[in-house]
Formats: structure tokens, C-alpha cells, sequence
């Protein structure tokens, strides 16, 4: 994962947020923090089928959505939008944001197809890391009877060891016997010929 | 068997992110931690009234309190850690983080724990008092008993 540093530049100026938190001082402080990081297009819903009414008309290009919303849950939201909702928004990036998640509820986090879970109280420095990774990370969408959303998998650093992998791409963990000969100091020093590079 | 599909859509936001312009990281940041400032006064009264409530509702001196409901305190919890941000120094984040995992607990196995929902609400009011002026390590001592207490099964009582 990139680590953001200090003097990244972000340009977020053109791009499209909604917001949906129920709670009108979490939702101000949420809109403060994004309006902060340059944003310019910020839409905001206080329940999910404001938040679903928007997403119908407009596009979008990051959702950050509370969990704990009284009858239908931000849980439920990302899986509409997954789902049902149009095509223009349905891959969209989501943060989701909790300020507890219940026993209960921690699968079903989990299983809600959203790209991060950030935990509140929010921080700006913490949420920009996320939209940045979000916007960094090249994960795979998957859909299937019964997830949509970005690959869950992805800290994916092989099966566990003595476990064979069900991957196509997933290698044994222990290192067999070699099947070719060592390579020459000349074939080692061609793959690391001087070439340039642009920084 | 089901069909799974495995692709990668266009990611709009990658493409924006990187446009000419826009913002340092730390200029963002900063410009979003002003813009948070001002919501200070508003967010300490809507995290102080919800605390009242709670003590009201809840506290060792609310007459009805075995009558309310575990979502009831669960809900003005989480209203508190929403606009917590602003007395993270003094530990009123975590102690409300730890209140609400005690009452999701509560709920679970339908029994209140009063001994510690009301450990937890002294602690919220001191720290909401003083919490910022602690030594540190006796800020953080509270906070890991609340832990300690909040994450105890009720079977352990």
C-alpha cells in the first residue's frame, strides 16, 4: 500500500462526493473535512433514500457512508449500490464509516462491499490516507450470488503454510528443487542493465 | 455452484486524483482541520447533552432505567463518539468507544451490567472534566480498566 507522505499532491477538486450520515454534527463535520481536501462537488444525504435518490441522478466518484443509520443501514445502502444501482455508480469507491461495530454486525461489514471501514471519531489525516489508498489500489471487483464488491483478499500473501491454495496463481510454500540450471553472472548482470527511469 | 466474475472497472477517482494542481497532502489536511475547528462549540454541546442524557437515562439515579432500551443508550452512545474528536485529548473518544461496546454486549445477552455502565459513566465525566489535564499514563490506566471491564463476557461476572 502507498504510503501517503506530506508533499503528495492530490487533486480532488473535480471530483464528485456524496455523504450520508444521519447524524446532522457527524455529517457537518464530514462534509468540513472533504470540502477541506479541495473538494468542490459534495452532495449530502441524512438517510439512505436521500443517498439513493441522489445516486440515481448524479455520478459519482467517492461515497463515504456512516454504518449506524435508523432503518435502513449503511450496510444495506452498499449493497443496493452494488447491486441495483446504476451503472455509472456501481463500482464506485466507498468508505465506510462507524463509530462501533456490533458483534453482529461485523461480518456483515465486512461482506458490504465497501472499499475501507474507518472507525469515528474521523480524523482528516486518517480519512485522506483512505481516499488515497482508494484511489491507489488496483484490486479486482468481484461479483458472485453472494458478494459485490472489491476483492476482500486483498493482504493475499498465499495460502497458510502446510494449506494448499485454491488459487490458480497460488505457489507451494516450500521452494522445490531447482528445475534448470543456476544462471551465468552474465545472464544476472543483463537483468540489471543501467536504463533510465523517470522520478 | 455460482458464477463468480472477476474484472476491474474503471476507477474514475484515480485519473482525478492525479490532474495537474490540487492540494499538498499536509495543505488538505490542514485546510480540513480549520474547517473542523469551526464546528468546536456546536459538536462539544450536542456530545455534552447527549452525556447529560445518558446520566439522566441511565445513571445509578434514573428511576426507570431497567425499563429503557439497550438501542436507546447504544444510539446516544455512538452520537458522542461522532463528534469525539474534539476531546481526544483528554480520552473521551476511547471511554464512549468502550461504553458502546459494553452496551452491544448488554444486548446481546439481554441482561444490563449496571456496575459497569456506571463505571463507565463516571469515567466519561471525569475525563469530560479533566480528562485533557491527567498525567497521561493515568489517563491511559483508566482507559484500558474500561477496556478491561467493557470486554469482560457477563458469563465472567
Amino acid at each position: 500500500m502507498d504510503v501517503l507522505q506530506p508533499s503528495t499532491r492530490i487533486n480532488l477538486e473535480k471530483a464528485s462526493v456524496l455523504v450520508l450520515d444521519d447524524n446532522g454534527p457527524s455529517l457537518d463535520i464530514l462534509s468540513q473535512v472533504v470540502s477541506g481536501f479541495g473538494v468542490n462537488q459534495l452532495s449530502r444525504a441524512e438517510s439512505v433514500k436521500e443517498a439513493q435518490a441522489l445516486v440515481a441522478t448524479k455520478t459519482f466518484d467517492l461515497i463515504i457512508s456512516d454504518v449506524q443509520i435508523p432503518e435502513v443501514d449503511g450496510i444495506e445502502f452498499i449493497n443496493w449500490l452494488r447491486r441495483e444501482a446504476p451503472e455509472t455508480n456501481r463500482y464506485v469507491p466507498v468508505i465506510l464509516v462507524t463509530g462501533h461495530t456490533r458483534t453482529t454486525d461485523i461480518f456483515r461489514t465486512r461482506d458490504a462491499g465497501a472499499n475501507f471501514t474507518v472507525a469515528k471519531p474521523i480524523t482528516p489525516k486518517v480519512l485522506l490516507e483512505r481516499i488515497f489508498w482508494v484511489a491507489r489500489e488496483e484490486r479486482a471487483f468481484i461479483e458472485c450470488d453472494t458478494y459485490a464488491g472489491p476483492d476482500r483478499r486483498f493482504k493475499y500473501e498465499g495460502p497458510p503454510i502446510g494449506v494448499e491454495g485454491r488459487r490458480r496463481d497460488d505457489l507451494p510454500a516450500e521452494v522445490g528443487t531447482a528445475q534448470e540450471a543456476n544462471m551465468s553472472q552474465d545472464e544476472i548482470n543483463s537483468l540489471m542493465k543501467v536504463a533510465k527511469v523517470q522520478i | 455452484m455460482s458464477v463468480v466474475r472477476k474484472f476491474r472497472p474503471p476507477n474514475r477517482l484515480a485519473k482525478l486524483i492525479k490532474d495537474r494542481g490540487g492540494l499538498m497532502a499536509k495543505d488538505a489536511i490542514a485546510a480540513a482541520e480549520v474547517g473542523v475547528e469551526s464546528l468546536r462549540e456546536a459538536s462539544l454541546a450536542v456530545l455534552d447533552e447527549a452525556l447529560s442524557e445518558i446520566e439522566r437515562r441511565f445513571g445509578p439515579g434514573a428511576p426507570d432505567r431497567e425499563s429503557e432500551s439497550f438501542e436507546s443508550l447504544y444510539g446516544l452512545t455512538l452520537q458522542m463518539i461522532d463528534v469525539s474528536t474534539f476531546v481526544a485529548d483528554a480520552g473521551v473518544d476511547q471511554a464512549a468507544i468502550s461504553l458502546a461496546a459494553i452496551t452491544d454486549s448488554c444486548a446481546e445477552a439481554g441482561v444490563w451490567r449496571w456496575n459497569a455502565i456506571d463505571v463507565h459513566l463516571n469515567a466519561l465525566r471525569l475525563l469530560r472534566t479533566v480528562g485533557a489535564q491527567l498525567p497521561a499514563a493515568d489517563r491511559q490506566a483508566m482507559l484500558e480498566g474500561l477496556y478491561k471491564v467493557s470486554h469482560r463476557k457477563i458469563d465472567e461476572l
